[in-house]
């Protein structure tokens, strides 16, 4: 076995000891009564709205499972001083990032699709003769949600390598946050007409995430729609290149770092 | 390689102050080495620089100045790492873990094949006596039983070159006579041990040459057989307490 499935198999464990798939129950709790509560209140919507809010939940509780986890992951290590044993073995800095997000990775996706499972049953309980063919749409609108929280994760690791949790947390909030905005910081440039700030508001667009496309794709799934394979294509390498690039970075701050 | 398993060269270190950034020496121009299969022990009051020493041999942490090699290579490079053995001081490990799980974990580091492993793992618990044990999660162990367990993740990989930070620590006296009899073994297999005590006692049994470390320089070093027969000395104490000035 290789050290970055050894300590992938260590973050998972860690990680559903920790009772973070209790999660889980929380979403059942609250997607059922929300879910139904307001599913009756509108009219020949229902599942529509139970759709709405479940996935909406997910990415919620997702992303603070992410954001929190994430956010603890090297730095429980360094605080608790099991980073001593790690590297004194024959791992490198790159295995040791690999290892620890692809952990929190499995165990991020063992909720999801948890969570993702009960939103089926619930819509199928209220509604017995919801059409199958809505079932792909809702998978792809959950795989999505699976995709934002994969970046949000590898944003929570890059800061628990070199700052202390809760200022972590502030920073994956923000960058995530900051995310969803990012379109506007590209309308604002274009509205400028000083040529200086609509270079700085743009070169800013371009170095911070985007991940409004994401929720734009997202909506058109929920719409009964699929959306164009290029633009999935494209968001998918857009994602991944940026989780590259934050391990990466992740991995070079940890290399550099000493363990007194 | 020259002979010396173990070679430290000027090693400085200094510690810088967070706020002012202040730079105080740990370590000071400390120089030594150790022959392959020889037992050596480094000892030194506390804050003398010994912990910092093992861990700039184990790749922990970098010499400001100075050079450190392990079998012929850098300091914490990975090959040098797949042959060496460590235990830290005062070992913490993840409680949410079984004894078992954990030796696990640390011989999939190594990479060990399975059948190797489980093999590797039972005769181990059996060498530190946690056999027992070794089904309960590590958060309800007493500070020995992390201690043995330390041990035997430190020798999973049946290194060449084992590095032992305060090994008798939180040791009752039959734990500190167990571990002095897997010294011995090791010690009768040739390998290189280099570890820091402050049970001397301990160290007198064992070691084949002592260092003593003052405020980061190596104030004295010599055979314990010439420490003890021909150095003039009752005992180590009195050599070890002569050098620092207690």
């Amino acid at each position: 076995m290789s050290p970055v499935f050894a300590i992938a198999l260590n973050t998972f464990r860690e990680t559903v000891r920790d009772r973070v798939l209790y999660a889980f129950f929380v979403f059942a709790c609250s997607i059922t009564v929300l879910g139904i509560l307001l599913g009756s209140l509108s009219v020949g919507q229902d599942i529509r709205i139970i759709e709405d809010i479940g996935l909406a939940v997910i990415a919620i509780i997702g992303g603070i499972i992410s954001v929190f986890a994430g956010t603890n992951l090297v730095y429980k290590e360094l605080e608790r001083r099991t980073i001593y044993v790690i590297f004194t073995k024959p791992v490198s800095s790159w295995q040791f990032i690999c290892g620890k997000y692809l952990g929190l990775v499995g165990c991020i996706f063992v909720v999801v699709l948890a969570m993702g499972l009960f939103l089926l049953g619930l819509i199928w309980m209220v509604e017995p003769s919801h059409h199958v063919a809505q079932v792909p749409l809702l998978g792809a609108s959950l795989g999505l949600v699976f995709l934002e929280l994969l970046f949000v994760l590898a944003l929570a690791t890059f800061f628990s390598t070199f700052s202390n949790p809760i200022m972590s947390v502030v920073f994956t909030i923000s960058l995530w946050f900051i995310g969803h905005l990012g379109g506007s910081l590209l309308d604002l440039s274009k509205m400028s007409t000083n040529a200086a700030v609509q270079q700085l508001l743009s070169s800013l667009y371009w170095c911070l995430p985007d991940l409004a496309q994401l929720t734009r794709i997202r909506s058109v799934l929920m719409y009964g729609r699929e959306p164009s394979q290029e633009i999935i294509i494209y968001m998918l390498a857009y994602v991944f290149a940026y989780i590259f690039f934050l391990l990466g970075l992740a991995s070079t701050v940890n290399e550099r770092r000493e363990f007194p | 390689m020259t002979g010396n398993v173990i070679e430290a060269r000027g090693l400085s270190k200094d510690r810088v102050s967070s706020f002012l950034l202040r730079r105080s020496p740990i370590l000071d121009g400390l120089s030594l080495s150790v022959k392959q299969g020889e037992t050596y022990g480094l000892l030194g009051p506390n804050g003398a620089g010994k912990t910092t020493t093992v861990k700039i041999l184990v790749g922990l942490m970098r010499p400001d100045r100075g050079e450190a090699l392990v079998l012929g290579e850098k300091a914490g490079a990975q090959s040098a790492l797949r042959k060496i053995g460590f235990l830290p001081e005062n070992p913490y490990f993840y409680s949410h873990l079984t004894g078992l799980e954990f030796l696990e974990f640390i011989g999939q580091l190594f990479g060990l094949k399975k059948t190797e492993l489980r093999d590797r793992v039972k005769q181990l618990l059996e060498l530190v006596s946690m056999t027992v044990d070794a089904d309960k999660p590590m958060r309800k162990y007493s500070k020995g039983m992390l201690q043995r367990l330390g041990i035997a993740q430190s020798l999973i990989n049946d290194p060449e070159v084992v590095f032992w930070d305060e090994p008798m620590s939180g040791l009752d006296p039959i734990g500190r006579r167990d571990v002095r009899k897997i010294l011995l073994d090791l010690k009768a297999r040739g390998k290189t041990i280099f570890f820091n005590s402050h049970l001397l006692p301990d160290v007198s049994d064992v070691c084949d040459r002592v260092g003593v470390l003052a405020k980061g320089k190596l104030v004295a070093e010599d055979e314990i057989k010439n420490i003890v027969h021909s150095g003039g000395h009752k005992d180590l104490e009195e050599y070890f307490l002569e050098k620092v000035g207690g």
